[in-house]
């Protein structure tokens, strides 16, 4: 199991009152999964990947990152964690502006001290981005942004990639092509993928949806039963 | 640097905007202090070059040697005094001279002092005082056209000779002259070659009737020496203090609009320490740029000025300018470096949080 959460919860005190964000919610992915959480705007499922990913503590429950209980972990070492295990893909790409696309991944590499090219080129190149290289952000459409995070975000060969709402700047074929990339990459590199998303046509190419109402979970049976007959199919290729 | 850097080239239009405002900066700094040491060695460079450690001067004078008064004797009591090195007596006469006779007239600062005594400055032209009616001349004067072999007169009957000249010698913004004064009753001030350890018991001997002071303090009692260095110090200051809120206020200013990169940076794992050493990295690199360039220009603008423009900058004198303005600049950055410290990674997810 790469990830499991545990009756996880997260409160937040708005002066007398209570309001929780995350309410008792369980979840585990294992190895070449790919979970997408649902939800209205303002239930949680943000908090929830917040969560999964070590940027927030949770008020209550445990959270297991490879075998490892985050809460027992320093400051330092959970920054290690997020740079060695965890791959981000954010909400409008959110590259850096001022780096050329095969500094958006050396970046990664400086910060990690990895000595090398490391896999940038291969991954630019699987990735059709090959030509781009020395372009700035500024300078691409928005599915060549989000490929780049994309590729950021397996440049260290995560475990974990968390992808917060990556569809939300494209248009619909583009969202599914940078869905289905990340569904390859999860299925063809036995990674553990979450993501949380509105987009509800994206959902058919991942292996079970979770839907979040007011901080709580639902395993949503039916819409995953429902897509087990057109369950998404990796597409061979390698790089 | 990774980002320092990359940064730098990308957003180069700010960048050299401040950099601009920062080699002006600089260079004021390393102009004023030039004519400030200028000022100052035109002003006093004949006592800071004095080859004495304390001067012995009249407690009424308030430090102005030229209002100070001590009998003769008093010198022959240092000598004798443990402890002292060596004496010599020193007058000096602000006066008019005209040269060879002619109508041509110059200021000089006449220093009596004796012939053999330890305070003649060496020549490095010509010869030495010998004789009565010798006399040595700030190197300056040549400049002014006065030349070995002439004859400068003070008044109607005293004509000296000028055998030799020496440098860095000026008084009150005016040459100094050197010779010898023979024996007179009264002289302004007493020289001393003495160790510090010793400087107590010297002025417990000479009756605690005269202070005992060092030739450093001595300058505070030239006219105006004072309050022409404080004016320009305070420029400096003035200065030092403008370069660290520029630099402070713009880096701050860039540090608010890259909040999200920061929030970024740091879910992907980056230190807070790694972006801090970014950010000083950047300040450090364009400072230091800045001050070289100002540097380069400040010593063209030195080779242009006229000869007799009062303006000193040593190269070890830049140097300090030049690490205390990288300093100032440090010290400016600090209140974004706490931005950088105080930005969460969870900023990157939106929505989560509060």
């Amino acid at each position: 199991m790469t990830l499991v959460m545990e009756n996880v919860s997260k409160v937040y005190k708005d002066g007398p009152k209570e309001f929780k964000a995350v309410d008792q919610a369980s979840l585990e992915v294992k190895p070449g999964e790919f979970i997408a959480i649902i939800g209205p705007s303002g239930s949680g499922k943000s908090t929830m990947l917040s969560i999964a990913g070590a940027l927030l503590a949770p008020t209550s429950g445990k959270v297991l990152l490879d075998g490892e209980n985050v809460a027992e972990l320093s400051a330092k070492k959970i920054t290690r964690q997020r740079l060695e295990k965890i791959g981000f893909v954010f909400q409008a790409a959110n590259l850096i502006p001022y780096l050329k696309v095969k500094d958006q991944l050396q970046v990664i590499n400086v910060i990690a001290k990895n000595k090398g090219q490391s896999r940038s080129s291969e991954l630019l190149k699987h990735f059709g981005l090959d030509h781009r290289t020395t372009n700035y952000p500024s300078e691409l459409s928005g599915g060549e942004r989000q490929r780049v995070a994309i590729a950021r975000a397996l440049i260290n060969d995560p475990k974990l990639i968390l992808a917060d709402e990556p569809t939300a700047s494209l248009d619909s074929k583009r969202g599914r092509e940078v869905v289905e990339m990340l569904a390859d990459e999860i299925k063809n590199r036995e990674k553990a993928g979450i993501m949380v998303t509105h987009d509800e046509r994206v959902l058919d190419v991942c292996d079970r949806v979770v839907e979040i109402r007011d901080g709580k979970l639902e395993n949503n049976d039916e819409l995953s039963d429902d897509s087990s007959d057109i369950a998404y199919k990796p597409s061979e290729k390698a790089y | 640097m990774f980002l320092a850097i990359r940064e730098l080239i990308y957003a180069k239009f700010r960048y050299v905007l401040i950099s601009l405002i920062m080699v002006l900066i600089a260079l004021l700094i390393f102009i004023i202090s030039g004519l400030a040491q200028g000022l100052s060695a035109d002003n006093a460079s004949a006592i800071q070059n004095l080859q004495a450690d304390y001067v012995v001067i009249d407690s009424d004078a308030e430090l102005d040697m030229t209002k100070s008064s001590i009998p003769t004797d008093v010198k022959h009591e240092a000598t004798e005094i443990d402890g002292v090195d060596d004496v010599a007596p020193l007058s000096i006469r602000m006066m008019n001279a005209s040269v060879n006779g002619t109508e041509q007239s110059k200021d000089i600062a006449f220093f009596v002092t004796e012939a053999d005594g330890m305070l003649i400055p060496s020549v490095n032209e010509g010869e030495t005082v010998k004789r009565d009616h010798d006399i040595i001349v700030d190197a300056s004067l040549k400049r002014e056209g006065v030349k070995i072999g002439d004859t400068l007169e003070f008044g109607e009957d005293s004509a000296y000779t000028v055998t030799g000249f020496t440098d860095n010698q000026r008084y009150s913004h005016t040459p100094v002259v050197y010779a010898d004064g023979g024996e007179s009753r009264k002289v302004n001030v007493i020289a001393l070659k003495a160790d510090e350890a010793n400087i107590d018991k010297i002025k417990h001997e000479l009756d605690g009737a005269y202070d005992v002071v060092t030739t450093e303090k001595a300058l505070q009692g030239i006219p105006s020496y004072s309050q022409e260095q404080a004016s320009l110090n305070l420029m400096i200051i003035f200065m030092f203090v403008i370069a660290a809120f520029v630099l402070a206020a713009f880096f701050y200013v860039i540090t608010l609009q890259k909040r999200d990169q920061f929030g970024v940076l740091k879910a992907l794992g980056a230190k807070t320490s790694y972006l801090m050493k970014n950010a000083v990295g950047q300040v450090v690199l364009i400072t230091f740029l800045c001050t070289a360039i100002a540097g380069g220009l400040t010593m063209a603008t030195a080779a242009l000025l006229p000869e007799d423009m009062p303006f000193l900058l040593t190269a070890g004198e830049m140097l300090q300018t030049s690490i205390l303005i990288l300093i100032v600049s440090i010290v400016g950055s600090l209140i974004s470096l706490f931005q950088i410290v105080k930005v969460d990674p969870i900023e990157a997810i939106e929505g989560a949080g509060k």
